[in-house]
């Protein structure tokens, strides 16, 4: 079920990608806690309590008298676009090379010409997405925890607060790259299988929206995996926070598991279609 | 035998690419596969290694099953694709170096011996490599792994002519040291001096079946008789067939040796004496030029040759 030899290999082809997104990590939570301290909180109250419509506050997923203090407002970090997006793209792409990406280069014949079990394969694959996806949550909290406890707003915050919320961003990795890599295994085609996964990023955006914003399609949310994914409601501190991240990483990770163990029986079972 | 098939049957919907396939490669022969594009060596040499599973038959490598003991069978093969790729980011040395870590029996010294005998620059970046540069890289992975059969896919394409006798070299190399070979090619010279055993595949079925050294036995002969032809002496009469022409002009086949056929030929009245080997080009045209080439015209049972093998 293992191969060191694959194990490194997969994890040079990762390398650069991950090395990219670490030192974007690293960096985002002092540029965004920067730039957020510029807005005094009185000024930041006035827009968000005042300003904008109360209805509005169904998108933002908890209160807005939550998000307009200190800890709030660190926790917006978790749901920009920079930390989603970035998390998505890992999974999809390091999910989507498991095989599709293996058979458009044709390089799979070669490999699995070698005394070798497409499973190993395929775990040593997963294992290695899962393990970067990780090691990257731990760059972004080490880079939250820094920026906390130095940064402008020192003192003010514990980071301690953020480490369900960096969890959190570890299960959207996950089911991601679980997600990936099942089409992946189906599929021939790695361009196909990207596209197959940003038309489910699109649905589950638009599905978490209509949720949120329509009592009556209040149902559709629950078809979006972005509504385990809500990283300003794990920030409150104390055991609520951790059951609730349990809930949502037990949803998140075991869709990602159920993606790779479906991969993994496919892939195991299917023809390989000649490199073209 | 370290390989057989059995009515191996591979179809894709209503697509037949492969029908009823059998047959048995013997320890230490090179045997081959010839045919042309889409007549089903790939897709047979893929079924032998697994990467394809048969829609009916069976197929083994060394008593193991192709379909239930695929890793058993992979680790007795060393197998080169028709279309190689390779990791493009990686350099020649590091792909040498990669698959020392993926079997046991790959010499890293051996791989680098081929490497310099095909004048390969393992320095290079395979994205930056040419197609024959890296059809090159593969088979120095290939040739470095000892192991008893070599499952060789067209593994001349895209080489200069230098580093195709290399690549003929290594493989009679490997047969002397006592290696099976399958070797699967489109050159028909490379077969015959390569090859003991041949067989020809058209649109998925195997046609013909050839040992090379019947086949270099065999001669044509043809010449104008000037006069009777006279009585073939008996003893010649089951490896000699005799077709005279309309315009005078006499042909025989031969299927054995020629010494005791010359004595009675040097006896007739014949001009214009002509006398040439059957090659591999005729036994493969008569499979594949007869139907048009499209394999469409041919009966369902194999075509009873005139150069049936004796």
């Amino acid at each position: 079920m293992w191969s060191t030899a694959i194990w490194k290999k997969t994890w040079g082809d990762q390398a650069l990608l991950g090395v990219a997104f670490a030192m974007l990590w690293a960096a985002f939570p002092w540029i965004y806690l920067g730039l957020s301290a510029q807005i005094e909180m009185n000024a930041f109250q006035d827009i968000l309590l005042r300003a904008i419509p109360e209805d509005w506050q169904k998108l933002s997923g908890v209160p807005f008298a939550e998000v307009a203090t200190h800890v709030g407002r660190v926790a917006l970090a978790f749901v920009d676009p920079v930390v989603v997006l970035a998390a998505t793209v890992w999974g999809v792409t390091r999910g989507s090379d498991a095989v599709s990406g293996q058979l458009e280069r044709g390089t799979m014949e070669m490999l699995l010409a070698q005394p070798v079990r497409r499973r190993a394969v395929y775990v040593t694959q997963a294992v290695a997405t899962t393990v970067g996806a990780a090691c990257l949550c731990g760059v972004l909290y080490a880079a939250v925890y820094t920026a906390v406890r130095f940064g402008p707003w020192s003192g003010r915050v514990d980071p301690l607060l953020f480490l369900p919320a960096a969890t959190n961003v570890f299960g959207l990795m996950v089911c991601m790259g679980g997600l990936a890599a099942g089409v992946s295994a189906c599929d021939s085609y790695r361009w196909r299988t990207i596209g197959i996964l940003c038309g489910f990023y699109v649905f589950s955006l638009l599905a978490k929206l209509v949720g949120r914003l329509s009592a009556s399609f209040a149902w559709v949310g629950y078809l979006s995996v972005f509504n385990a994914y809500e990283p300003q409601r794990l920030v409150g501190g104390g055991w609520e926070s951790w059951q609730r991240l349990a809930v949502y990483d037990g949803v998140l990770i075991g869709i990602g598991l159920l993606g790779y163990c479906i991969g993994g029986v496919v892939f195991s079972r299917r023809d390989l279609p000649a490199p073209l | 035998m370290l390989v057989t098939t059995d009515n191996l049957t591979k179809s894709y919907g209503d697509f037949l690419a492969l029908t009823e396939c059998s047959l048995a490669v013997s320890e230490g022969e090179v045997f081959g596969l010839l045919g042309p594009n889409g007549a089903g060596k790939t897709t047979l040499l893929r079924l032998l290694l697994g990467f394809i599973q048969p829609t009916s038959g069976t197929a083994s490598i060394a008593g193991f099953d192709s379909r239930s003991e695929s890793l058993a069978v992979r680790r007795n093969t060393a197998y080169l694709p028709g279309e190689a790729r390779l990791f493009r980011r990686m350099r020649g040395h590091q792909v040498l170096d990669f698959f020392t870590g993926m079997r046991a029996d790959y010499c890293r010294q051996r791989a680098q011996r081929v490497a310099d005998r095909l004048m390969l620059d393992c320095r290079r970046q395979v994205a930056r490599m040419s197609t024959g540069m890296r059809q090159k890289l593969a088979l120095a992975m290939v040739l470095a792994i000892d192991c008893p059969l070599l499952i060789l896919d067209e593994p001349t394409a895209n080489l200069d002519p230098t580093a195709r006798g290399e690549v003929l070299d290594l493989v009679h190399e490997a047969r002397r040291a006592g290696r099976t070979v399958m070797f699967s090619s489109h050159v028909l010279s490379e077969i015959e001096d390569t090859c003991d055993r041949v067989v020809i595949l058209r649109a998925g079925r195997l046609v013909h079946e050839q040992s090379i050294a019947h086949l270099r036995r065999r001669h044509r002969i043809t010449a104008r008789l000037a006069g009777p032809l006279g009585e073939l002496p008996p003893e010649l009469a089951h490896s000699v067939r005799i077709r005279q022409m309309a315009d005078g002009r006499v042909e025989l086949e031969v299927a054995e040796s020629l010494t005791d056929l010359l004595g009675w030929l040097a006896s007739l009245p014949l001009g214009e004496l002509r006398i040439e080997p059957v090659g591999l080009a005729t036994i493969y045209d008569h499979y594949h030029r007869e139907g048009g080439g499209n394999g469409l015209a041919l009966p369902q049972q194999p075509v009873a040759s005139p150069l049936q093998p004796v």
